[in-house]
């Protein structure tokens, strides 16, 4: 009688750390799916594909433990970073001369380098990058804008306020940041309370493009 | 005898898994706990493959090379990682 | 054996917790280098207990490979941290 059940947990006992292996893999997909950052995401996801070679590989099938380790986790891991990073991009277009040496020069005090940091931390909270993009003079500028390689233009009053007319109402704004995309406007006029700036939004032509 | 040793050195390789990665849980410094874990997972991992080396001594082709690609790529993954963390910190 | 490999996952669920309760993308990454090295330690002792020369082919191949993915996913992170 004794020697039957020594011989049941023996027998339990013998295989029962497939199941404990097996259950890590749930356990790490529902960990995948709660992360909200990107980048978190993916690591987990490299996570995910180690324990899914393991939970393969003591199943008995090698063959699928060695592409979920290669090709699952490793190429799709870097493909994706490569993406994530290419996609989440806030690109602002600024002047050469204004904007630009006050973000490299960075003192603290100055008001456009505070503006770019407020813009920075903005672009962060939403898992954004911002990458700052140069132009020589605000033609060029709203050229680009409309042609939709940047996402963003922001200049200081005084560069632009010879060329156009239409932004008198307001006055003591010295800077104006203008977006063509609807969700950054909507993002920026909510978190971007700064009394220093104007927020505009234009369509450009051609608007089939979603983001 | 050699059972013996292995048995040994498998549990031994394991209380090194376990003592490398407590501190992951605790407040302190990424570099610290990165030192603590590179150490005890490469040793404890170097451990557990000696004792199933003295076990199944047929195997020792797979085995070695197992020891040696942990020995190599864990001291250089922990020096990138080391590398990648502290300058991505001090850019902030 | 089947008490060393239940101890074993004992330890990989550390890291597991830890990649889960710490939202900064280096510690993750840390458990991630862990679970990776734990994970192809195991599978060698499934080999070694199972005596199959196939399995432990893989598991040195994940070994030794996976770590060269992990490299190239750090490089990755700190380059979008630094820009």
């Amino acid at each position: 009688m004794c020697w039957h059940i020594v011989l049941a947990v023996e027998e339990m006992m013998n295989d029962s750390y497939v199941y404990f292996i097996v259950a890590l893999l749930p356990l790490a997909a529902f960990m995948l799916t709660i992360q909200i950052n990107p980048y978190n995401a993916l690591v987990i996801r490299g996570i995910l594909g180690a324990i899914a070679a393991l939970v393969y590989a003591v199943l008995g099938a090698a063959d699928v433990a060695l592409t979920e380790a290669l090709v699952g986790t490793m190429l799709a891991i870097t493909l994706y970073a490569v993406a994530v990073r290419s996609s989440l991009v806030m690109r602002l277009g600024v002047l050469e001369d204004g904007l630009l040496k006050a973000e490299t020069q960075a003192e603290s005090g100055d008001p456009s380098a505070q503006l770019i940091a407020d813009l920075r931390t903005i672009a962060n909270k939403y898992h954004l990058r911002l990458e700052l993009i140069p132009y020589a003079d605000p033609k060029s500028l709203d050229q680009a804008l409309l042609e939709k390689e940047i996402h963003v233009t922001c200049i200081a009053r005084s560069h632009h306020d010879t060329h156009d007319r239409s932004l008198h109402k307001s006055e003591g704004r010295p800077y104006s940041i203008t977006t063509r995309i609807r969700r950054l406007y909507d993002i920026l006029q909510t978190d971007l309370s700064s009394p220093t700036t104007s927020l505009t939004y234009v369509t450009a032509p051609d608007s089939g493009e979603k983001h | 005898m050699i059972n013996v040793l292995s048995y040994f050195c498998i549990g031994l390789g394991i209380v090194f898994w376990f003592w490398g990665t407590f501190p992951m849980l605790s407040k302190r410094s990424i570099l610290f706990k990165l030192h603590s874990l590179s150490v005890a997972d490469t040793l404890g991992s170097m451990s557990i493959i000696f004792g199933l080396l003295l076990k199944i001594p047929n195997e020792w082709s797979l085995l070695v090379l197992a020891l040696l690609s942990l020995a190599v790529w864990n001291t250089v993954l922990g020096y990138v990682l080391a590398y990648c963390s502290s300058s991505g910190r001090n850019d902030e | 054996m089947n008490l060393v490999l239940i101890a074993m996952i004992l330890a990989l669920l550390i890291p597991i917790y830890g990649a889960w309760q710490d939202d900064d993308i280096w510690q993750k990454m840390l458990a991630f280098a862990s679970i990776a090295t734990k994970t192809s330690v195991m599978i060698l002792v499934v080999s070694v207990l199972r005596d199959d020369w196939m399995i432990g082919v893989v598991g040195v191949i994940i070994l030794s490979v996976g770590n060269a993915g992990l490299m190239l996913l750090a490089q990755l992170i700190k380059r979008m941290n630094d820009s």
